[in-house]
């Protein structure tokens, strides 16, 4: 599975990733993953600002992963 | 009603879209632009040398505008216009012009605060204050979700 970061998330371990998620594991099983095996972003992925988005659409916690997505981690927005 | 969304990478002129707004609003009766510059010195009075606004290939200009979209459809505007950098922006450089026009001023002046509070909190840029002291991410702060939260 592709993982992509952006901001904080992707200066702290790169932008992208390959991960051996199993196909079906929720986008909060994921980032619990994630959070354990990087704890340099464990905090930032569990901001309750941060979001989640699968093909161009921000999805929610509960959402099941197939095996060709490309997941991406959206620490907190700001323009302006 | 003309909506117009834009992403720049290099340069952001607001006398030009100040001056594109005027044009376009002819047979309105209020134009309300509000520029947001990069600022010298972080909260903590560190000077900055420049801010980068790192974006998303899609979902960046979408998240533009569609804040824009709902800008005129909330309020009785004629026209709206969001310009927003993104890469290395200096000093001092503009970040944003956002602009509305509209036959009274109430609305002009609405949309234009209704913009800067949905940008400032949704639209998709990651922002980093680089200084002599090294670089620091910035988010919105609770005031700005709040001020976001007015809206409904």
């Amino acid at each position: 599975m592709r993982i992509l970061f952006y901001g904080r998330l992707g200066e702290a371990i790169g932008s992208e990733l390959e991960f051996g998620a199993a196909p079906g594991c929720s986008v909060a099983e994921l980032r619990d993953l994630l959070a354990a095996e990087r704890p340099a972003i464990a905090e930032a992925l569990r901001s309750k600002r941060a979001r989640t988005c699968v093909g161009d659409t921000l999805v929610p916690d509960d959402y099941r992963l197939a095996a060709g997505d490309t997941v991406e981690f959206l620490p907190p927005v700001s323009g302006g | 009603m003309s909506i117009v969304a834009r992403l720049e990478e290099d340069a952001l002129a607001p006398e030009r879209e100040l001056a594109a707004l005027v044009e376009q609003a002819r047979g309105d009766g209020a134009i309300v632009s509000f520029v947001g510059l990069a600022r010298p010195q972080s909260k903590g009075g560190q000077a900055i040398t420049r801010l980068v606004l790192q974006h998303h290939p899609s979902l960046t200009l979408r998240s533009l505008e569609e804040i824009a979209v709902a800008a005129g459809e909330r309020f009785d505007v004629s026209h709206v216009r969001v310009v927003h950098r993104c890469g290395e922006i200096e000093a001092g450089a503009a970040i944003v012009f956002a602009g509305a026009a509209s036959l009274h001023r109430r609305a002009a002046f609405e949309a234009a605060d209704y913009l800067m509070d949905r940008l400032k909190t949704e639209a998709i840029f990651w922002k980093r204050e680089v200084g002599a002291g090294g670089s620091d991410w910035i988010e919105p702060t609770e005031a700005d979700y709040a001020d976001r939260d007015r809206w409904g």
